[in-house]
């Protein structure tokens, strides 16, 4: 539960319903939003039952960021290369959307291993368009070219009009994170959080994962970057991956790890929000239950409303504390 | 980019299932059930560690709260090991383990839907009889945990009328037999705003028909395991049971042709693993029959479901009845049955045509009053209506403007949920 999977949930159980049960011909019209405004659009009409029409729409990129006819770099490519012949890029896309995908389904694999595994890598559409600049630097580091940018800072969006910094090298890769929440307690867990983040690193379990740093001012890496693409109030994060990290089948989840970081944390940052919301919870009504039996003589029917009157106001006074 | 530019998300909480999508859409992304499975192993460690252990137990405090499965994964993990507990969030259409349910949104949220809370508007929904301080709740939640940008909490029976909301056609009035797994209530909904007073419920739901069809199977020696045969009831409820127009008739059919009434049942024994199978037969139509005559389950006196309509309508102000008749709206899983609905409709028919026939008759037969039309309505997603209805009133613009924001929140506190105002979308 603690890792987000890179395959959209809704859209895999829409693609498995569809492949069992293609000689029915329902009409299909769905939307939804992710996190970090990816947007989706579905759409399966009763005339051509094999046909999905499936749309992606991916956050406003910033001034920095490199997009090449509403994708990011190499975005084509990586769809090409990840589903072959099932898939064909519709252009233009569908209005208000930056790519559709026309997905004939009659031209899945039969064996069933293969079609659940193309059908899972449909379904992290977005891994596979919004990662493809950072898969094709990691994967020059994990061959070890010498490529022509190496040096040269590059800027890749992972949310709206924000963007996250990469120096590709020749051994490593460094990955700079600014990040920004809305709210002001969002931003104290999380700074808390990194740092504990960066401590974890250090345990000695945990010596092959990739360096990381953080730091309330802008790394030294990241210091042509305009100063208006670096207004972070949580700090900056840096991971520096080497080639052992992007070995084999390793870079896959590396890609979606890093260009998920900011939605990683901000889970967790819920998720502790969350974790703290229950244990104000138990500790007062552990308090009213000492107080209760603290009373002399209280007969039943008053003890209720008084219990109550009392929870509320013990609540709001543990949250201003807990705000402060 | 503004929140009210995205589609907002609709979760409707049910007892049994809950419904969640985002608005605009006719079907919710995910129908799962409302539970939670708790790894309760760490809570209670063994007497004999010792205080000095603190440090050992906080952590298992914490991995104890970390562990934990939502819906269908829940149930799969409670089966397949007992260090799991099942805790069921809401009880008779009320929150009742706050814990659980934070647990069961934040996963709801983050892992089912994928979204990003503080990008959306949301819409919930709870009982008619809900406490305001329920509402109070849930808006802390909301705001405190999630940071979502609105939250509007809507009542859902209102949201069932809305679901029959067209463009020609815009009755906010009506009767909203809501019947559901954990609780039923007949809510008559004049103009959008809900008639408190003559909110009636039944203490018969989607889950006493599971029990009656399990306590039927058990009684007549069918061959299933113990442990399964709730899981079995429900699935043989959902798949097999409907609503008969005469108990009398309908054993009679049953008793001359078997073979095409009495269905089979195949299933695998979870613990040993070999395949049993059993026969289904007058449960099919007995289940749902407990709505209609409440006597077979249950000696205390329930009143039967139409009774109960007809007195919640008549209680109701009398320049809204004959509307309230009109409009009869069937919403939640539990009146999915084959022809709950004609069922229905003829038993009230008949009950107010007595009425008017009987007072007819004491004004001698001088005046004649116009016949009362009585009207159920079912919809092909009943199922989901009350989610259905969410969507579509979380898709008008009026929605965004009657959602109570963050800002308000910090501003009021958490006060501010406990009214949530019609909207001009509403009617």
């Amino acid at each position: 539960m603690i890792l987000l999977q890179s395959h959209s949930r809704f859209l895999l159980q829409t693609l498995l319903n569809r492949v069992q049960n293609l000689e029915k011909a329902i009409e299909l019209d769905f939307q939804w939003v992710e996190f970090d405004d990816v947007r989706y659009h579905i759409l399966v009409s009763t005339k051509n039952p094999n046909v999905l029409l499936l749309s992606v729409s991916l956050p406003i990129p910033p001034p920095e960021a490199v997009f090449t006819g509403g994708l990011p770099s190499g975005a084509i490519e990586a769809i090409k290369a990840a589903y072959g012949v099932v898939v064909q890029i519709l252009d233009p896309p569908r209005d208000g959307f930056n790519l559709t995908l026309k997905l004939n389904l009659s031209k899945l694999p039969p064996d069933e291993e293969h079609r659940h595994a193309l059908l899972v890598k449909i379904a992290s559409v977005r891994e596979v368009v919004l990662g493809a600049p950072l898969r094709v630097v990691l994967k020059q580091l994990g061959s070890r070219i010498v490529a022509p940018g190496v040096g040269r800072l590059i800027a890749l969006v992972h949310r709206p009009k924000e963007s996250f910094f990469i120096v590709p090298q020749v051994e490593k890769v460094t990955v700079v994170f600014p990040m920004r929440f809305n709210d002001s307690i969002d931003t104290a867990l999380a700074t808390s959080f990194l740092q504990e983040f960066v401590q974890a690193r250090r345990a000695a379990g945990l010596n092959n994962a990739p360096p990381c740093l953080w730091s309330s001012t802008p790394p030294l890496e990241i210091k042509d970057v305009p100063p208006e693409a670096l207004s972070a109030n949580a700090g900056f994060v840096s991971f520096v991956i080497l080639p052992r990290h992007v070995e084999g089948k390793k870079l896959d989840r590396t890609v979606w790890n890093l260009s998920t970081f900011h939605a990683y944390v901000s889970y967790h940052v819920k998720c502790s929000e969350g974790f703290m919301h229950t244990r104000m919870r138990r500790r007062v009504e552990s308090l009213i239950e000492a107080l209760d039996r603290a009373k002399p003589g209280v007969e039943e029917g008053k003890k209720s409303p008084n219990s109550r009157s009392f929870k509320r106001l013990s609540f709001k006074d543990t949250r201003s504390n807990s705000n402060s | 980019m503004d929140p009210a530019s995205r589609p907002a998300v609709v979760i409707d909480n049910g007892t049994g299932y809950t419904k969640m999508g985002f608005a605009g859409n006719v079907e919710p992304c995910f129908i799962l059930p409302t539970v939670v499975a708790v790894n309760e192993s760490f809570l209670n460690p063994s007497r004999s560690s010792s205080k000095a252990n603190w440090l050992a137990q906080h952590s298992a405090g914490v991995m104890a709260d970390l562990d934990f499965f939502v819906g269908d994964e829940a149930l799969a993990k409670s089966r397949s090991s007992n260090t799991y507990n099942l805790t069921y969030p809401i009880e008779h259409g009320q929150v009742d383990n706050w814990d659980a349910m934070e647990r069961y949104w934040q996963q709801c949220i983050f892992n089912y839907l994928r979204c990003d809370p503080e990008d959306h508007y949301f819409l919930l929904t709870e009982s008619p009889l809900t406490a305001p301080e329920s509402r109070e709740y849930t808006g802390e939640i909301m705001f405190e945990t999630f940071n979502v940008p609105g939250l509007y909490i809507a009542v859902n029976s209102v949201l069932a009328l809305a679901a029959g909301y067209t463009t020609s056609k815009c009755e906010m009035t009506g009767v909203v037999v809501d019947v559901g797994d954990g609780a039923t209530h007949i809510v008559p909904v004049a103009d959008g705003y809900v008639i408190g007073s003559s909110i009636k419920s039944v203490p018969i739901a989607g889950k006493d028909v599971t029990l009656f069809v399990q306590q039927l199977m058990r009684e007549r020696g069918e061959n299933v395991p113990p442990e399964d045969s709730f899981e079995v009831a429900r699935k043989v409820k959902e798949m097999h049971c409907y609503t008969c127009s005469d108990i009398v008739k309908e054993f009679n059919k049953h008793d001359k042709e078997p073979a095409k009434y009495i269905k089979q049942w195949r299933g695998i024994k979870p613990k040993t693993g070999a395949p049993y199978s059993c026969d289904i037969g007058y449960e099919r139509f007995l289940g749902p029959e407990v709505f209609f005559t409440p006597e077979i389950y249950s000696n205390d006196s329930i009143t039967p479901l139409p009774d109960v309509i007809d007195k919640c309508i008549q209680s109701a102000p009398i320049d809204t009845r004959r509307a309230l008749y009109k409009n009869i709206v069937l919403s939640g899983g539990s009146t999915m049955f084959k022809d709950f609905g004609r069922r229905l409709q003829r038993d009230l028919k008949k009950i107010v045509d007595a009425r008017v026939l009987a007072s007819e008759a004491r004004h001698g037969g001088e005046i004649k009053s116009h016949p009362v039309e009585v009207n159920v309505v079912s919809h092909p997603i009943q199922r989901f209506a009350v989610w259905f209805g969410g969507s579509v009133l979380a898709s008008t613009p009026e929605f965004f403007a009657a959602c109570h924001t963050k800002a308000e929140y910090e501003e009021y506190g958490a006060s501010i949920c406990r009214t949530n105002p019609v909207f001009k979308g509403m009617y």
